[in-house]
C-alpha cells in the first residue's frame, strides 16, 4: 500500500536519495554504513510505490505541511520543543538565544553537544562526498553525516537531547493528534498513521520539501544581494570590509566561503560546503565537556562513525555559509563566541598572540589547540591565510579592518530595508 | 610543386575571361582554339609535375619549412587538391594565404575524396630555479580530416586531444578546434560556416608544431591573442590579384559572466578564461571580426585584424551587459633568402568595467580594462643538409602584460597593473625532414611567476604534421 495518495516522485527527485545517485563514486565508496543505503533503497521503493495513484501534491502543499511541523511544539517528549524552538525563523532559523548548547529532553534539562546552525541556503543536493583531491564535502549536519535531508531530519526527533521520542512511534502518534492531521491524510493516506515507518517517512519528507523550497529559507533579499544586482551601493566601511573579506593577503574569507557568483548565474552562498579544522578553543559551557576525555572531533566522530578510523579529518567541521552571520547569537560548531567581531578576532589573532585565545598549561606554556588532543593538533588548519602567522607578527587583519569586515558581513543579513538601512531576517517571513 | 597551382591559377583565370563579351564570332572561335591549345599545354605539364612527384614523395615541403626556406609569397605555395574524383575547390588557405593542412598536397588521403591531416607535439620544460616543477608533456595529438563535397563543397575539422589523456579524474582535454563548411562562391571567395579560427595574428590559424619557432608557442599570441582561439559562425574569405588574403566574420564571443576573480587563468590570458569554444556558448551577443594580409611582394606579408563585441551576453544579474571587448593586432613577417622576421602588436580593452569589478574587490583577478603584447623575432636558415633538413636558430624577444590597467576603484581598494614581462628566447628548431621538427630554447624571463609559468627554463620539443 503506497504511503502517499498522489505521486510525490517529481519531489523525491529534489530531496531524496535520488540525489546520492548523482555523488562520485569515490563518495559512495567512503560510506560504509550499510544501513544507509539500505534506508535510502527503501525510501526509493516508498515513494516510488505512490506513483500508481492519484494526482500528485503540490510541492506548495507538501511545503506547508512541512512548515506546519517544523513549528509544532506537540511532537516533542515536552510538548514545548520544535524545529522552530531551535532553527527561530526571526533569527534566520538558527537559535534565538547565547546558549553554547540547547537544553532539550521530556524537561528540557538535557543539554545539547553543538551550536545550532542556520537553516537558511542549505545546499539540498550535495550528499557528502570526497572530492577528487580528498577533500571531504557536503553532507548535511555540521559533521556531514546525513546525506539527505530526509535522513537529517531524524535525529532532532529521536535524539535524547532534543525533542526525545525515543523512536518513530513517538512521533507518529502525536503526528496522528496534531492539528493539520486531516491534511497529513490527505496526503499521504487515510491510514497513513497506522504505517509507522511510512508515517514517520513522510514527515520527514514533507520537512525536507519545506526546507529545500520555502522562499523565506532562501530569501537573497540582503543588502549584498541588491548590491549584485546594482539596486545598492555599498557604504566605504562595508566595501574596505569586503575589500579583506576577498583579499588573499588579508583575511582570506573567501577561500572557504566564496563571495561571488556560481558558474551557473546562482549568487554566492558563502560557503564552498568543505570542511576545516580551526583550532576552536575548548568551551566550557557546553557540559559534555567536563569529562577531560569528551571531544567532539566532527567528521571523525564521535557522532559520526563511518569515518573513525581517518583520525586525520579529526576535528574537522563543515565550512557554514556566512549569510545572516551577524544574526547569530553565538559562532562555530561548539558556540564558542559570541559576537562575530570575536569570531574574526580568533581567525587573525589565534596564531599571532594564541595566549588571548587558550588556557595555560600545567608546565605555564599557552595550551595551543586544547579541544584536541595533542596527537591530533596537527590536524589543525595553520598553513593558510590567515592562520600562517606566527606569535608577534602582525595579524592577517589590524583592528579597524576587522571593523571593516564586521561592517561587510552585516551585509549578508537577509531582510534588507533600503529606506532604512537596516536588515531583520523576520521581514522574510510569510504574514500571517 | 610550386608550379602546379600557378598552372590551376592560369586556368582559371583563363576561364573567367572565356565569357567576356566578343561580337566577333571568328575572332572568339580563334581564341577558344587557342585557349583549348593552352589547356592542353598545361595539362600536359601537369601530368609531367605529377609524374616527378609520384618518384620523389617526400619532397613534399610543409608550411614551416617553407616558410624558412622559401622567398615566395606563400600565396603561391597553395598546393592542388588531393587525388579526388570531383575536381576539388581550390585549395583553402589561411588569411595569410598559407595553405591549411590536409588539404592540397599534404595529409593522407582516404578514398577519393576525403584526406586525413594531423599534427603532434612532445615538450620537456626545466625551469633553471625550480627543478621539481620540470615537466614533460605529450602536449598536444592532433587528428584533422578534409571532405570534399563537390567541386565548390568541402567540410574541414581538426580534433584534438590535450595532455595525453582526457578523462574526469586527469588533466587532459578533448575537444573540437575547428569543425566547418566552406563553399566556394568564386575562384576569389568563399564562406565558411560553423567553428572557425579568428584570423588574428600569426600563429592562431596555423598552429602546427612545425610552423613556429621555439618548443611552445609565443606567448603573446597566447596570453593576449588566446590561441588557439575559436568561435562559432559566419565567415567569408577572399583573395584579390593585387596580393590581399581578406576574412571577415560574424559569430560568438566570449562570455565575461564567466570570469572568475579568484582563479588565476584571467591573468594568464584575460581572452583564453572566457572564450567560449562553441561548448553551450551564450550568444546574445554575437561579435564581428576583420583580418587581411597583404603579399604583393615576394617574402612580405603585411598584416593585421580587429575583433570586436559585447560580451556580458545578456546575462541581466551582472553589470556587464555593456561591456565591449576590442582587440585589435597588426603583424609584418619578411621572408628574404634564409631570414625570416616577424613582429606583431596587439592590444585588447574591454569597456564599463568598473562596476564589476566592485563586485570582485578584493579578489586576486579582476577584469582588465586593457591588455597588449609583441614581439620582435629573428631566424636563420643556417644549415641545410640535402633538400630535406635544415637547421633555423632563432632568437625572440616579447613583451606582454595581461593586465595593463584597470577601472578605478574607491581609493584604497583598486588593483594596480601588472607588471609588463619580458621574455627572451634564443633556441633553434631542426627540420629532420619538413614533416619533423626538433626544437630547443632557451626562455629568459623579466620576472618570476610560477603560477603562472613564467620563470626561466629550459626547453625541448619534438613536432610533427603530416
Amino acid at each position: 500500500m503506497p504511503i502517499f495518495r498522489s505521486a510525490p516522485r517529481a519531489h523525491a527527485l529534489s530531496v531524496l536519495p535520488d540525489v546520492a545517485c548523482s555523488q562520485p563514486v569515490s563518495a559512495a565508496a567512503t560510506r560504509s554504513g550499510r544501513g544507509r543505503w539500505t534506508f535510502f533503497v527503501v525510501a526509493l521503493a516508498l515513494i516510488g510505490s505512490a506513483s500508481t495513484v492519484a494526482a500528485s501534491p503540490s510541492t506548495s502543499a507538501l511545503a506547508d505541511l512541512g512548515r506546519k511541523i517544523f513549528a509544532d511544539e506537540s511532537l516533542s517528549a515536552s510538548g514545548r520543543m520544535s524545529c522552530a524552538t531551535c532553527h527561530d525563523p526571526k533569527f534566520a532559523h538558527a537559535q534565538n538565544n547565547a546558549l553554547a548548547v540547547q537544553p532539550g529532553g521530556a524537561n528540557l534539562d538535557v543539554p545539547g553537544f553543538r551550536a545550532v546552525p542556520s537553516l537558511r541556503y542549505l545546499n539540498v543536493d550535495l550528499p557528502f562526498f570526497f572530492a577528487g583531491d580528498g577533500t571531504p564535502t557536503g553532507g548535511f549536519n555540521r559533521d556531514g553525516s546525513a546525506n539527505t535531508l530526509i535522513e537529517q531530519a531524524s535525529r532532532p526527533f529521536l535524539a535524547a537531547h532534543e525533542m526525545a521520542n525515543g523512536d518513530a512511534a513517538g512521533v507518529v502518534d502525536k503526528l496522528g493528534r496534531a492539528s493539520y492531521a486531516d491534511e497529513f491524510r490527505g496526503l499521504f493516506g487515510g491510514d497513513v498513521f497506522a504505517r509507522i515507518d511510512d508515517a514517520f517517512l513522510a514527515a520527514r519528507y514533507a520537512l525536507a520539501v519545506y526546507e529545500a523550497t520555502a522562499p523565506e529559507l532562501r530569501p537573497f533579499s540582503s543588502k549584498f544581494d541588491l548590491f549584485l544586482k546594482g539596486k545598492v551601493k555599498l557604504g566605504a566601511q562595508e566595501l574596505r570590509g569586503f575589500a579583506w573579506f576577498n583579499s588573499p593577503a588579508k583575511g582570506g574569507c573567501a577561500g572557504c566561503h566564496p563571495s561571488t557568483r556560481a558558474s551557473n548565474g546562482e549568487p554566492p552562498l558563502f560557503t564552498d560546503y568543505t570542511y576545516d579544522n580551526l583550532g576552536v578553543p575548548r568551551n566550557a559551557k557546553i557540559p559534555a565537556t567536563a569529562d577531560p576525555d569528551y571531544f567532539d572531533f566532527g567528521l571523525c566522530g564521535p557522532d559520526r562513525s563511518d569515518l573513525a578510523a581517518r583520525r586525520d579529518l579529526c576535528g574537522a567541521f563543515k565550512v557554514p555559509t556566512l549569510r545572516n552571520v551577524a544574526t547569530r547569537k553565538v559562532v562555530f560548531h561548539n558556540g564558542q563566541f559570541t559576537s562575530l567581531r570575536e569570531a574574526i578576532e580568533f581567525y587573525v589573532q589565534r596564531d599571532t598572540n594564541p595566549g588571548k585565545w587558550y588556557p595555560l598549561g600545567a608546565d605555564g606554556a599557552v595550551r595551543k589547540f586544547d579541544d584536541v588532543p595533542a596527537p591530533l593538533a596537527r590536524n589543525v588548519n595553520t598553513g593558510e591565510v590567515p592562520y600562517n602567522r606566527r606569535p608577534g607578527q602582525a595579524p592577517a587583519l589590524s583592528e579597524l579592518e576587522i571593523d571593516d569586515v564586521v561592517a561587510f558581513l552585516g551585509t549578508l543579513t537577509d531582510g534588507y530595508d533600503a529606506a532604512t538601512d537596516t536588515a531583520d531576517p523576520a521581514r522574510d517571513l510569510a504574514q500571517p | 610543386m610550386q608550379r602546379k597551382p600557378l598552372a590551376l591559377a592560369i586556368l582559371l583565370s583563363c576561364a573567367g575571361l572565356a565569357p567576356a563579351a566578343h561580337a566577333d564570332d571568328a575572332k572568339l572561335k580563334a581564341e577558344v582554339e587557342a585557349l583549348r591549345a593552352e589547356v592542353a599545354e598545361l595539362r600536359g605539364i601537369v601530368q609531367q609535375m605529377q609524374a616527378q612527384r609520384a618518384q620523389t614523395p617526400a619532397s613534399t615541403a610543409p608550411a614551416a619549412a617553407t616558410a624558412v626556406a622559401s622567398s615566395a609569397p606563400s600565396a603561391a605555395v597553395s598546393a592542388g587538391a588531393p587525388a579526388a574524383s570531383i575536381a576539388a575547390p581550390q585549395a583553402p588557405t589561411t588569411t595569410a594565404g598559407q595553405p591549411l593542412p590536409g588539404t592540397g598536397s599534404s595529409g593522407l588521403a582516404l578514398g577519393a575524396n576525403t584526406s586525413l591531416w594531423g599534427y603532434g607535439q612532445i615538450g620537456y620544460n626545466r625551469p633553471t630555479n625550480s627543478a621539481g616543477d620540470t615537466r614533460a608533456d605529450l602536449s598536444r595529438a592532433v587528428i584533422g580530416f578534409n571532405h570534399v563535397f563537390d567541386e565548390a563543397t568541402r567540410v574541414y575539422g581538426e580534433i584534438e586531444w590535450e595532455h595525453a589523456i582526457a578523462s574526469s579524474s586527469d588533466q587532459g582535454e578533448t575537444e573540437v578546434e575547428q569543425l566547418y563548411v566552406e563553399h566556394t562562391l568564386a575562384p576569389n571567395y568563399g564562406v565558411r560556416v560553423g567553428l572557425v579560427l579568428v584570423p588574428l595574428g600569426l600563429l592562431n590559424e596555423h598552429h602546427e608544431p612545425g610552423y613556429f619557432y621555439g618548443v611552445e608557442r609565443n606567448f603573446v599570441e597566447t596570453a593576449i591573442i588566446p590561441s588557439t582561439w575559436r568561435e562559432g559562425g559566419v565567415a567569408m574569405y577572399g583573395n584579390t590579384e593585387s596580393g590581399f588574403n581578406w576574412n571577415v566574420g560574424i559569430g560568438t564571443g566570449p562570455n565575461l559572466g564567466a570570469w572568475d576573480p579568484a582563479a588565476d587563468e584571467g591573468r594568464a590570458s584575460p581572452l583564453g578564461s572566457i572564450h567560449q569554444e562553441l561548448q553551450l556558448a551564450k550568444a546574445r551577443d554575437l561579435s564581428m571580426y576583420a583580418a587581411a594580409n597583404w603579399q604583393g611582394l615576394p617574402g612580405l606579408q603585411l598584416g593585421g585584424g580587429v575583433f570586436t563585441g559585447k560580451i556580458g551576453q545578456g546575462d541581466a544579474a551582472l553589470p556587464v551587459n555593456r561591456s565591449r571587448l576590442v582587440l585589435g593586432e597588426a603583424h609584418l613577417r619578411w621572408q628574404p633568402g634564409p631570414f625570416d622576421i616577424s613582429a606583431l602588436y596587439t592590444r585588447g580593452t574591454i569597456s564599463n568595467t568598473q562596476d564589476l569589478n566592485l563586485q570582485f574587490l578584493g579578489q586576486p583577478t579582476p577584469v582588465p580594462k586593457s591588455f597588449w603584447g609583441g614581439y620582435v623575432q629573428g631566424a636563420w636558415r643556417a644549415l641545410e643538409w640535402g633538400s630535406n633538413s635544415s637547421l633555423a636558430p632563432f632568437l625572440r624577444y616579447e613583451m606582454f602584460n595581461t593586465g595593463a590597467a584597470y577601472a578605478a576603484q574607491p581609493q584604497g581598494l583598486g588593483t594596480p597593473a601588472l607588471p609588463t614581462q619580458r621574455v627572451w628566447t634564443l633556441g633553434a628548431n631542426y627540420y629532420l625532414n619538413p614533416s619533423v621538427v626538433f626544437k630547443i630554447d632557451y626562455q629568459k624571463f623579466r620576472y618570476e611567476d610560477l603560477v603562472l609559468g613564467y620563470g626561466n627554463r629550459f626547453d625541448l620539443g619534438l613536432g610533427y604534421q603530416f
